[in-house]
């Protein structure tokens, strides 16, 4: 199975046509999903991370990884559904606090969380509390990603984990907040659990948390 | 009575004493001191070193400087409390402020009037003879809001939740009367003499001078309760002139646009032209704004601190000791530094020579790798990292986006563009060449003109006539504002433009 090699590479190279071309082939040759998955995708996505936070990859390289990666998943999802491993993973809820609109740097962690093996769960930008709520009630999300980008928004994360602990479903959530303005400091005295710097450091966190609560 | 301490700033050399328990923050500030996130321990703007003596190191600090930083003395200016005596050594100088001294035309006007460039960071005033146009006295300096945060945001943050609109309100226009006094008394003209003051300023200040709850402003859509035209009498601001004299604040049009830089785009003439023309105002916050007599589209993107040496490993203001030009000659690359011998940081204008530099070398890649290496020397001890190489990427690719965009928007694209005119305190210092190497300016150099501070032009221009403020009300009309990051394609043409072009 050497060609399967080329899937991490394409993956890591960011080449979409060829990740679809590779996975084509191997499911053709019924290989288990699930080793392209964990054995050859999820440590390119890894690798993918660490170069980005070593400032060796930018923005263009992980988006293009990540459509990578994307694009092979649209073809091994279906044969998922109904094995019980799609409902295994992991869901993550990411989304921009209300009253800010900025991205980019959240579409960054959700790619990383889906490189990482997460079920994603975007809620996009200018999110209310009760959306970060009702959305981890309806998919049994175990981890909650906040961003905010503005000084004036930043508040609208301690107003969310607020929110948390009213509906009384603080315990059952790891929340994370990240953001240019957002500092470890400011994690702490909002009640986070944490905070990082950057998509793929936040990536890492989110797993160890979630492997201390098990 | 309290004892005192006596506090030594260098380089500067000054020297003063204070009271045992006074905030390092408060003390520094009036001696020119910026605090960009407003002293909340959020960044390292306010960084200073503790030559002699000691200052206690607290939490928050501890998040934002490195355990190096911290045994070498380093602490954040915002979070002290002076308790003994200090030498400190300060991590930034008080920026220079860019008027103006462009001619402009005008018809002669009875009386003297000024004018006023209500900056986020900066203030500059003018006063003009009407009867000749002359300019005879310049005022500058930093905004006394500073204190409460550097770029808009946080001015706002502590408008709203800190509840300083009003003392933000009574600070600036306190310290505008008072630049306006030191303009009659360097001239030695009469102040019963003028007639005409024109303020110009983004929504934020516009808002704040003129009493507007700013609130909205700091939440999507980030538009303004109102940015009209406000007239005051001096009365109304309690300055003490002769009760005629009319004092305007310039309208501007959504959310952040104010008529700073639509006053830009009046004096470029840019509703006059067939021709599609672009100005880039980069100050605190990059503005663009494009269009012909047809139509204007304007958007402002946060691009500024790479640009003024923010978030770069060894950056600083264009101030003494910094490398300010790169040039390079016969495959040499030449700095050039700033009033000094040897470098101690490179300021906006030298990162993007030196980027642009090594880019014609092939040393840095069109990706923005390094070809080899983390780091590269431009001259010892001042180098270049690959963050700071991203850092320029980040700031550089919001305005090539912006453009691009913005250009889209309208049915036109760069090839259309016939001027680009780039204006604002870093545009007045960044090489054209260079702009256009690292694709921050994304067309033909000689197609690239500097504009200088044409906020300041357009405040003065508007001092003039009536007939001609119709130009700028008629323009003012066909702008439109865009919210970039709203729009489909912005992390797609985003994507794209952080990147280097090939050549």
């Amino acid at each position: 199975m050497e060609y399967l090699e080329k899937l991490h590479d394409a993956v890591l190279n960011g080449d979409p046509t060829k990740a679809i071309s590779i996975t084509e082939q191997a499911l053709a040759e019924k290989i288990d999903p699930h080793i392209l998955i964990n054995d050859h995708m999820i440590p390119a996505m890894d690798e993918v991370g660490a170069r980005f936070e070593r400032f060796e990859y930018f923005i263009p390289q992980l988006l293009m990884s990540a459509k990578a990666m994307k694009g092979a998943m649209g073809l091994i999802r279906p044969l998922l559904v109904g094995d019980g491993v799609e409902n295994e993973a992991i869901c993550a809820v990411t989304g921009t606090v209300k009253g800010d609109v900025h991205d980019i740097g959240k579409n960054l962690l959700g790619a990383l969380l889906e490189g990482g093996g997460f079920r994603l769960v975007d809620l996009g930008t200018n999110v209310s509390p009760e959306k970060f709520i009702d959305a981890v009630k309806e998919n049994d999300a175990k981890l909650v990603c906040m961003s905010a980008l503005l000084t004036t928004t930043m508040p609208g994360m301690k107003t969310t984990i607020d929110a948390f602990k009213d509906a009384g479903m603080r315990d059952d959530v790891i929340i994370l907040v990240g953001g240019a303005p957002v500092t470890q400091h400011f994690s702490d005295e909002i009640g986070a659990d944490g905070y990082r710097d950057n998509a793929s450091a936040g990536v890492v966190l989110a797993k160890k948390l979630l492997n201390q609560n098990n | 009575m309290k004892n005192k301490s006596r506090i030594t700033l260098l380089p500067l050399n000054q020297s003063f004493e204070v009271e045992e328990g006074s905030q390092l923050h408060d003390v520094l500030f009036t001696y020119g001191v910026e605090f960009p996130c407003g002293g909340h321990a959020r960044c390292r703007g306010c960084r200073i070193r503790i030559n002699e003596g000691t200052l206690p190191i607290t939490a928050p600090q501890k998040q934002i400087l490195s355990d190096k930083e911290i045994e070498e003395g380093w602490r954040l200016a915002c979070q002290g409390e002076v308790q003994a005596d200090l030498v400190i050594e300060l991590d930034q100088w008080k920026s220079d402020i860019l008027s103006d001294d462009s001619s402009f035309q005008f018809i002669p006007m009875d009386g003297l009037g000024i004018a006023i460039d209500l900056g986020t960071t900066t203030l500059a005033a003018q006063l003009i003879d009407r009867t000749t146009g002359e300019v005879l006295a310049i005022e500058t300096a930093i905004n006394p809001q500073a204190r409460f945060g550097g770029d808009i945001m946080t001015r706002i943050d502590a408008a709203t939740r800190l509840k300083r609109q009003n003392e933000m309100q009574r600070m600036i226009r306190v310290q505008l009367y008072g630049m306006i006094t030191e303009l009659f008394e360097s001239s030695k003209r009469s102040k019963s003499d003028l007639k005409r003051i024109i303020i110009v300023g983004n929504a934020v200040m516009h808002n704040i001078f003129c009493g507007l709850d700013v609130t909205p402003m700091g939440f999507h859509p980030f538009e303004p309760i109102s940015n009209n035209l406000e007239i005051f009498s001096p009365k109304d601001l309690e300055w003490d002139l002769d009760g005629n004299v009319s004092i305007e604040f310039l309208p501007g049009v959504g959310s952040f646009i104010g008529s700073d830089i639509l006053v830009g785009a009046w004096v470029q003439s840019m509703s006059e032209s067939d021709e599609v023309r672009v100005l880039v105002d980069l100050g605190t916050n990059g503005e663009i704004m494009v269009g012909n007599r047809e139509k204007i589209l304007t958007a402002s993107t946060a691009a500024g601190p790479a640009f003024e040496g923010a978030g770069i490993s060894m950056g600083m203001r264009a101030a003494t000791g910094a490398i300010s030009t790169v040039t390079l000659k016969n495959g040499e690359i030449v700095p050039k530094i700033l009033g000094a011998k040897s470098p101690r940081g490179i300021c906006g204008s030298g990162l993007v020579d030196a980027v642009s530099a090594y880019l014609d070398m092939g040393l840095i890649k069109a990706d923005g790798r390094f070809l080899d290496g983390e780091s590269i020397m431009v001259m010892d001890p001042v180098m270049i990292t690959q963050k700071d190489i991203r850092e320029l990427q980040l700031a550089k690719g919001a305005i090539a986006t912006g453009i691009r965009l913005l250009l889209h928007e309208l049915g036109s694209s760069e090839d259309d563009v016939e001027e680009v005119y780039l204006s604002g305190a870093f545009g007045n210092y960044i090489s054209k060449r260079s702009s256009r190497r690292i694709g921050l300016l994304n067309f033909p150099q000689k197609r690239i003109t500097t504009a200088g501070n044409t906020a300041l032009l357009g405040a003065k221009k508007a001092l003039f006539n009536e007939q001609k403020i119709n130009h700028f009300y008629s323009l003012r009309k066909i702008t439109e504002h865009l919210d970039l990051s709203m729009h489909p394609d912005f992390t797609e043409v985003f994507a794209e433009l952080v990147n280097f072009p090939q050549k």
